[in-house]
C-alpha cells in the first residue's frame, strides 16, 4: 500500500504530540480496566480455566477475533496526533490517509471509475458535454476504464497473496508464543480443536488485506454525498458506537447493580423509593429526555463557544453527553431485573444458613447474591449494549443524537435515507453502516453467551458429572 | 388389558445412551391396582410416561411394545394417540400445583377434557363438570366452578387432577406418586377417594408411588424396581409376607415404622435446658392489595411454650402450614418475632445486640430441607462447609480451615478428596451431608434439623438419620428436628410437640405422644398415616 509510507513520513517529520478528547480518556481507561483483570484472572487457576473455556469454544473464539478487530479500529481511532497548524489526527485517519484525502465530489458506487451524477464537462475547449465524469481518485490510475475488471483481479490476487502471507506468519508466531516447534507447528495446527479458529483467523486475514489492497485505488464501499469513502467513514463509525455503548453501559451498570440489589435485599421503604424511581423515570418517553438534555447541551455549547478550542472537542463532549444521558436513563430495566432476582435468591435456603452461620450482609452480598446475579448483568448488558448501538443510529437519524460532523452509523444512515428513493438507487452507505452494526452486536452476543456458560459450574470446566450415590 | 412388553427405554446424553429402564414387562387387568415401587431413578415414572407417550425429548423407546387391547400403542399416529390420552387411559400428576393452568377456571379445565373427548357443550357439559366434582368430595361445586386454582389447598387441587383424569371415563388411570406433596391427612384423603373410585368404575390403576405403606394400602400386586429393572413382581400379600428379592427386604429394612419398638429411650432431662422458648408469637404482616391499604397480620406461631435440653431430639410434627418451619426460623432470628422470650445457653435471643448474636449464633445451626437449594451453586464444597468459620472468624489460617473441612467431611461419610467440587456434582443424600458439615464446622449445640430428609429416598433417610444419631452420641448435639413424617419422629425423637394451626397442641415423651396421645388432632394425624404390616 504505497499511500501509507509518505503518510507515516509526514507524521514523523513533524513535531509529536498526543491529544486526547474526553471521551478518548474515558474508553481507553475502560480498556485499561479490563486489561487489569484480565492480568489478575491470569493468575488465578479458576478465572484462567473459565477464560480459556471461552477461548476454546468456536463461537467465543471467533466472536473474541472480531471484537478485537473492532477494539483495535476503535483504540486506533482514540488516539490523535497533534500536527503542527493543523486539526490533529487519530493514528486510524494516519493509517487511512489514502482513503480519507481520496475524496470525490459527490455519489460514487463501489469500484466505479465515473461519478454516479452527470456533470457539464469541458471536452474541449468551448466545447460543453453533459456526460459523468470520471472519479479524481477510484480508478485514477487506470489509463482506460475498460481496465477495470483486470485491475480489480490484480489486486485481488496480490491481496490474496498477501492475506496468505500475513496468515502463514501469524500461525507460526502464535505457535511459537504457545511453545510449540516449528515442526510441529506445521503438522499440528489443524487440529479439530482449534480448526474454526484458524479458519476465521484466515479469513480475517484475507479479507483485511484484499479490501486494503482493493481500497489503495478505488472507493470500495463507494462514496458519500460530499465525496467522502464510505469505507473510512464505517470504520470511523466504529469508534463512535463503540464509545457510546461502552460508556453507556458503564453508567448504566453501577446504577442498576447499587439500586437492584439494594431494592430487593433491604425491601422495606428503601424498595418503595427506587421501584418509584425507576417507574417514574420509565414512564418519561426516553426520546423526549434524550431530546430536552440534546437541547440543553447545545445552548451550554454555544454559550461556551469561546472556551472550546476545536469543533472535534465541541462534538466529542457532545457525544459524551449522549452517554451519560442514555446511561442515566437506560438503567431502570436491568434494576427491574435485579430487584426481582435478589428477592428470589434472597429467600432461598443458602442464603438463610449464611445468615445463620453468622455470616455480614456484605458477605452474603459478595459471596452469595452477586455471583449468582451474574448471568442476569451479563445477558442484559449485552441486550443493552447491543440496543444503545442501534440507539445511536435511531437517535442521530432524528437529529438529536451524535453531532453531525462525527462519523457514525447513524449519520450514515441519515444520509443514506433519501438517496434510497433515488434511481439507480444508492445503496452502500446503508448496507455499510447495517453490516458494520450486524457485525459487532452478533459478536457481542455470541461471547456473552459463551462467557455466561464458562462461568456456570454446572456447564463450565469445573462440570466433572454426578460422583456416585449418597 | 394394557399390556407392557418388553420395554428398553434408552437416554441419550452427549454420544452416550445409557439404558434407563431395561426390559420391562408387566401386564395391567381392568378392575386392578398394580403399584410400582422404586427409589428415584429406578425408571417407575418414566414407564408411566412411555405409556402414555410423554417421554422427555432425551429419553426414547429403543424396543418392545405397550398393547391396549391389543393396539400397539407405541406405533400409532400423534392423532390418534391424542384420542388415547384422556379417553382411556386418565393421567394424575405428582404436583396438582403445576399441572393445573393458573389463568384458567378450574370448571373449564374439567370441561376441556368432557368437549375434547365426549364431544359436550353448554349446559350438558356445566352438568357433568358439576357431577364430576361432586364425585371426587369437593364441597359447593356450584361455587367452585367458576375459582381458580390458586382458591384450592393442595389436597383440593389433587382432587381436580383426578376430576379431570376421570372426565372422559377412562379405562386406566395412572397416577404418578399423586400423594407425595400433600399432608398425611390429606393423603389419606386422596387415597380412600383414588380406591373407591377405581373399585366404583372398574378401572385398571397403575399407581407409583416410593412409600412403601402407601403401596401396602392401594395394592392388588405389586412391582418393585430397581435401576431400570423389575427385580420383583408378586400379589401384594405373597410380597409383604415374604419378600423374596434382597432388594426388596432392604427397602422394607429402612421403611420407617410407627412402631414402638424402634423408640429411643428418653434420656434424662437434668438441670437447665440449652434452649428455653416462652410465650413465643410471630405474625407475618399481609400487605394490603394497596399500598395505602391497612396492612393485616396473619398469625404463623401462637404462645409457644417449649425446652430442648442438652443431648435430646425435639421432634415438631405437624402439616403444612402448621407453624413448624416458622418456629424453627423464628429461633434461628431468621424470622422476626412479636412478643416472647428465647434463652438459649442462660442468654435472652431476642435482645442480644448484633456482634453478640453474630457470636452466638456459632451455637445454634440449621440443616434445610432442600438439598438443592441450600447450597450456592457457585461455590465449592471447601468454600460451602468453610462459610461459618470464616463469618465467625475462626481459624483464619487457610491451611488449617482447610483440614478442618477435611475432617469434618470424612465425619458425615464424604470423602476429603472432593472438597474441590461444586454441589451439582453431588447426589440429593451426600448434599445433605454436606449440608451437616456446614453445620458442624463451628462446632454447635443445637442443630434445627427443617425436614432434612423428607425430599431424600427412604434408603438414603436411614443413612442420613443413622448419621445424626451418630453425632449427638459422639458430640452431645441437641436436635430440633422439624418434620411431617411420624415414621421418622419414631425413630429419633427424645420427645415430640404437636402444632396445629399456629399452636401447640400436645408434647411429651415419644412414646405418650405416639402410642397413647391425649388429643384429637394428634389422634386424627396418627390414624392417617398408613402402616406397613
Amino acid at each position: 500500500m504505497p499511500g501509507l509510507i509518505p503518510a507515516f513520513a509526514s507524521v514523523a517529520t513533524e513535531p509529536m504530540g498526543l491529544q486526547l478528547l474526553p471521551t478518548d480518556l474515558l474508553f481507553l481507561g475502560a480498556l485499561a480496566l479490563a486489561a487489569v483483570y484480565g492480568h489478575s484472572a491470569a493468575r488465578e487457576p479458576l478465572a484462567r480455566a473459565r477464560w480459556s473455556r471461552v477461548l476454546h469454544s468456536p463461537g467465543g473464539g471467533i466472536a473474541c477475533l472480531v471484537l478485537s478487530v473492532y477494539l483495535a479500529v476503535a483504540v486506533l481511532d482514540s488516539v490523535r496526533v497533534e500536527r503542527a497548524e493543523q486539526a490533529p489526527l487519530t493514528v486510524l485517519d494516519l493509517v487511512l490517509t489514502p482513503l480519507r484525502t481520496g475524496m470525490e465530489t459527490t455519489y460514487s458506487a463501489p469500484f466505479a471509475t465515473h461519478a454516479h451524477a452527470r456533470e457539464n464537462l469541458e471536452h474541449a475547449p468551448g466545447l460543453w458535454v453533459r456526460d459523468y465524469p470520471r472519479l479524481k481518485f477510484g480508478g485514477r490510475h487506470l489509463a482506460l476504464p475498460e481496465e477495470t475488471a483486470r485491475d480489480l483481479v490484480r489486486r485481488i490476487a496480490l491481496g490474496t497473496a498477501l492475506g496468505f502471507g500475513v496468515f502463514v506468519v501469524l500461525t507460526l508466531v502464535i505457535n511459537q508464543l504457545r511453545g510449540r516447534s516449528l515442526r510441529g507447528a506445521i503438522t499440528q495446527w489443524w487440529e479439530p480443536a482449534w480448526r474454526w479458529h484458524w479458519s476465521a483467523l484466515g479469513v480475517l486475514c484475507l479479507g483485511i488485506t484484499i479490501v486494503g489492497c482493493l481500497a489503495d485505488g478505488w472507493h470500495v464501499l463507494g462514496t458519500d454525498k460530499v465525496g467522502q469513502d464510505v469505507l473510512y467513514l464505517s470504520l470511523k463509525s466504529v469508534r463512535t458506537g463503540l464509545v457510546l455503548a461502552v460508556l453507556a453501559s458503564l453508567i448504566t451498570l453501577p446504577i442498576a447493580l447499587v439500586l437492584g440489589v439494594l431494592a430487593g435485599y433491604r425491601g422495606g421503604w428503601v424498595d418503595d423509593v427506587i421501584q418509584y424511581l425507576y417507574t417514574t423515570l420509565s414512564s418519561i418517553p426516553g426520546v423526549l429526555l434524550i431530546a430536552a438534555a440534546a437541547l440543553s447541551l447545545d445552548l451550554f455549547l454555544s454559550r461556551e463557544a469561546g472556551a472550546l478550542h476545536s469543533l472535534a472537542l465541541r462534538a466529542d463532549l457532545r457525544l459524551l453527553a449522549l452517554c451519560a444521558v442514555l446511561g442515566l436513563t437506560g438503567w431502570t430495566s436491568l434494576c427491574r431485573l435485579l430487584r426481582a432476582e435478589t428477592m428470589k435468591l434472597s429467600t432461598i435456603e443458602f442464603v438463610a444458613s449464611a445468615r445463620a452461620l453468622g455470616s455480614p450482609s456484605a458477605a452474603l452480598l459478595r459471596r452469595h447474591l452477586l455471583p449468582n446475579l451474574m448471568p442476569l448483568v451479563i445477558i442484559t448488558t449485552v441486550l443493552d449494549f447491543s440496543s444503545l448501538v442501534l440507539a445511536e443510529a435511531v437517535l442521530t437519524y432524528i437529529d438529536i443524537g451524535v453531532d453531525p460532523s462525527t462519523e457514525s452509523w447513524g449519520n450514515l444512515i441519515n444520509g443514506a435515507r433519501l438517496e434510497l428513493a433515488r434511481e439507480p438507487v444508492i445503496w452502500w452507505s446503508l448496507a455499510s453502516a447495517l453490516g458494520g452494526m450486524f457485525g459487532l452486536v452478533l459478536a457481542a452476543n455470541v461471547f456473552a453467551d459463551t462467557v455466561r456458560d464458562a462461568f456456570d459450574p454446572r456447564l463450565g470446566p469445573d462440570a466433572k458429572g454426578v460422583q456416585g450415590r449418597a | 388389558m394394557l399390556e407392557i412388553s418388553n420395554l428398553v427405554l434408552v437416554a441419550q446424553t452427549q454420544g452416550a445412551s445409557t439404558r434407563v429402564v431395561d426390559d420391562l414387562s408387566l401386564s395391567l387387568k381392568r378392575g386392578q391396582t398394580t403399584v410400582l415401587v422404586g427409589e428415584s431413578g429406578s425408571g417407575k415414572s418414566l414407564t408411566a410416561l412411555a405409556v402414555v407417550r410423554l417421554l422427555p425429548p432425551a429419553i426414547r423407546v429403543a424396543t418392545g411394545s405397550v398393547r391396549l387391547e391389543g393396539r400397539d400403542l407405541l406405533h400409532l399416529s400423534e392423532r390418534e394417540m391424542n384420542s388415547v390420552r384422556g379417553a382411556r387411559i386418565g393421567f394424575v400428576f405428582q404436583e396438582p400445583q403445576a399441572a393445573l393452568n393458573p389463568v384458567m377456571r378450574i370448571g373449564h379445565q374439567i370441561g376441556e377434557a368432557l368437549t375434547r373427548h365426549r364431544g359436550l357443550r353448554g349446559r350438558l357439559l356445566r352438568e357433568r363438570v358439576l357431577e364430576l366434582l361432586a364425585a371426587v368430595g369437593i364441597p359447593e361445586p356450584q361455587r367452585r366452578f367458576k375459582d381458580y386454582p390458586h382458591q384450592f389447598s393442595g389436597g383440593m387441587k389433587q382432587r381436580v387432577m383426578i376430576a379431570i383424569a376421570l372426565a372422559a371415563e377412562p379405562d386406566f388411570l395412572i397416577a404418578d406418586e399423586p400423594t407425595t406433596a400433600l399432608d398425611v391427612s390429606t393423603q389419606a384423603q386422596i387415597l380412600d377417594l383414588l380406591q373407591a373410585t377405581q373399585r366404583a368404575r372398574g378401572m385398571g390403576m397403575l399407581f407409583i408411588t416410593h412409600d412403601l405403606a402407601v403401596a401396602h394400602r392401594m395394592a392388588d400386586s405389586l412391582v418393585v424396581m430397581k435401576e431400570g429393572s423389575v427385580v420383583e413382581h408378586d400379589s401384594r400379600d405373597a410380597l409383604f409376607s415374604a419378600p423374596v428379592h434382597a432388594y426388596t427386604r432392604h427397602l422394607f429394612a429402612v421403611s420407617p415404622r410407627l412402631t414402638p419398638s424402634a423408640l429411643l429411650t428418653p434420656s434424662p432431662v437434668t438441670g437447665e435446658p440449652l434452649l428455653a422458648v416462652r410465650d413465643l408469637n410471630v405474625h407475618f404482616p399481609q400487605r394490603g392489595a394497596r399500598w395505602w391499604s391497612r396492612t393485616r397480620s396473619f398469625a404463623a406461631v401462637t404462645d409457644a411454650n417449649l425446652e430442648v435440653h442438652a443431648g435430646e431430639t425435639v421432634a415438631v410434627v405437624g402439616e403444612s402450614g402448621s407453624g413448624k418451619t416458622t418456629l424453627g426460623r423464628t429461633l434461628l432470628r431468621l424470622q422476626p418475632a412479636q412478643s416472647g422470650r428465647v434463652a438459649f445457653l442462660g442468654r435472652d435471643l431476642f435482645a442480644l445486640p448484633p456482634e453478640s448474636l453474630r457470636r452466638a449464633r456459632r451455637e445454634l445451626q440449621v440443616v434445610f430441607q432442600d438439598p438443592f437449594a441450600s447450597m450456592n451453586p457457585r461455590m465449592t464444597v471447601q468454600q460451602i462447609v468453610e462459610e461459618g468459620l470464616v463469618a465467625q472468624g475462626l481459624l483464619r489460617e487457610p491451611g488449617a480451615r482447610a483440614a478442618h473441612v477435611g475432617n469434618l467431611l470424612e465425619k458425615v461419610g464424604l470423602d476429603p478428596a472432593w472438597s474441590s467440587r461444586f454441589p451439582h456434582e453431588f447426589s440429593g443424600g451426600q448434599r445433605q451431608r454436606i449440608s451437616i458439615a456446614r453445620a458442624l464446622a463451628v462446632a454447635p449445640r443445637l442443630i434445627v434439623c427443617d425436614e432434612p430428609t423428607s425430599a431424600l429416598d427412604v434408603s438414603v433417610q436411614a443413612q442420613i438419620l443413622t448419621l445424626l444419631k451418630a453425632l449427638q452420641q459422639e458430640q452431645g448435639l441437641a436436635y430440633l428436628f422439624i418434620t411431617h413424617n411420624l415414621g421418622v419422629v419414631a425413630q429419633l425423637a427424645h420427645r415430640v410437640l404437636v402444632m396445629h394451626q399456629g399452636r401447640i397442641v400436645e408434647s411429651g415423651a415419644a412414646r405418650e405422644v405416639l402410642f397413647a396421645p391425649q388429643q384429637d388432632y394428634t389422634r386424627m394425624l396418627l390414624a392417617a398415616v398408613p402402616s406397613l404390616p
